[in-house]
């Protein structure tokens, strides 16, 4: 595994998407493409990602880190730290072009696209976790209570940790 | 309105100051992003760093630009803070202790992953994943879907196509992401300069019509 490739391919996806899983996509593809990670690492880093502190986002450091060790885990934080800061550059020139009906045309259009892409993504990765109908009703209803945002995303998961062990460890 | 409530805004704080209020909001908020979101909505308007116009202008701001949107957000408000010493103060306290705790857990469940109770539990934990992933992607297309929904019918129809147009897309094999997002824009930019917004809001009928 070459290291700047690694981090260049971890640059990419962040630089090109936006939100806490617009990486996911780009990532999945080069990863998985160049047998870097395994379905399950996404999985797995995804699960870490939503547990511990901090933005989601960050689980693509647990990625790095199921991936390349600690090497990894940093490149990955070196990567997602450095795109935000053109943030600076898009508030001064939004600014100056928001009160463009093609501007915010196409700003709607890139925020579908990520929710597509997100949709997709996900959808995959269920083919690789998902073994049996259980699993199944479990995701939706984890769906269900995160749209309803009447629990925190630390509630939900320690109810399917909850609901896991019931099911498969007795 | 009470004189008392209208809170001007106070003076900035120092760096070391933006940098423990980052830190603590880095390793309270647990479980994803919204807490994250509102502690430092607490911390911003809450002590009149900013005023929740502004607070709300740069979080729309942030969501436009690439990366991850708390991150974007610390960008933003601790350059308008404190310059880029701010910005600096503010990530580093953010990202720091977060990301480390994120490589421990990692490597703490590499070691227990093996146990069968482990193992049961994820089996319950990683299907949730998925839906809380989905969750997500729907709550990304939420506000923009709310705003078409008001413009009638065929911008909502219109909206909907290109979501779902860029799923499938993304679901043929070889397809770049990068792609499939400015095909997206492009879409919206073409095709919503086209159809027009609906000018006048729909009128309830008259109980005369057969329910």
């Amino acid at each position: 595994m070459n290291p700047l490739n690694f981090f260049w391919l971890f640059l990419k996806a962040s630089l090109f998407s936006t939100g806490g899983l617009g990486n996911l996509p780009f990532l999945h593809q080069d990863l998985i493409g160049l047998g870097w990670a395994r379905e399950s690492d996404f999985v797995t880093a995804l699960a870490v990602g939503n547990v511990s502190p901090g933005p989601t986002g960050l689980w693509s450091i647990s990625l790095g880190y199921l991936t390349f060790g600690w090497p990894g885990a940093i490149l990955a934080l070196m990567a997602l730290s450095l795109p935000p800061l053109l943030a600076l550059f898009v508030a001064s020139f939004y600014n100056r072009v928001e009160k463009q009906p093609g501007v915010q045309n196409f700003t709607r259009g890139l925020s579908l696209g990520v929710a597509g892409l997100t949709l997709t993504v996900a959808i995959g990765l269920a083919g690789s976790t998902i073994t049996d109908w259980r699993g199944v009703v479990i995701g939706l209803a984890a769906l269900g209570l995160a749209l309803s945002k009447r629990l925190p995303v630390i509630l939900i998961l320690i109810l399917s940790a909850v609901a896991g062990i019931l099911i498969y460890g007795l | 309105m009470e004189p008392e409530l209208q809170k001007k805004t106070a003076s900035p704080p120092g760096i070391w100051e933006i940098f423990t209020t980052w830190l603590l909001l880095g390793i309270q908020s647990f479980g994803g992003g919204s807490s994250t979101f509102l502690l430092i909505h607490q911390a911003c308007v809450g002590r009149g760093w900013l005023g929740e116009e502004e607070f709300v202008r740069t979080w729309a701001l942030a969501q436009i630009s690439p990366g991850i949107n708390l991150v974007k957000l610390t960008v933003l408000v601790g350059h308008r803070l404190r310059g880029w010493p701010g910005l600096v103060a503010g990530v580093t306290g953010l990202l720091l202790p977060s990301a480390a705790l994120t490589v421990l857990m990692t490597a703490g469940f590499s070691v227990i992953r093996s146990q069968p109770l482990v193992q049961a539990a994820m089996k319950g934990v990683l299907p949730a994943t998925i839906g809380l992933s989905l969750a997500m992607g729907v709550t990304t297309a939420q506000p923009v879907l709310a705003r078409a929904q008001k413009e009638g019918r065929s911008r909502l129809g219109l909206h909907l196509a290109i979501l779902v147009g860029a799923a499938l897309l993304m679901a043929v094999p070889g397809v770049s992401p990068l792609v499939v997002l400015l095909l997206a824009g492009a879409a919206a930019l073409l095709l919503l300069a086209v159809i027009p917004v609906r000018a006048v809001p729909p009128v309830e009928r008259a109980p005369d019509e057969p329910a």
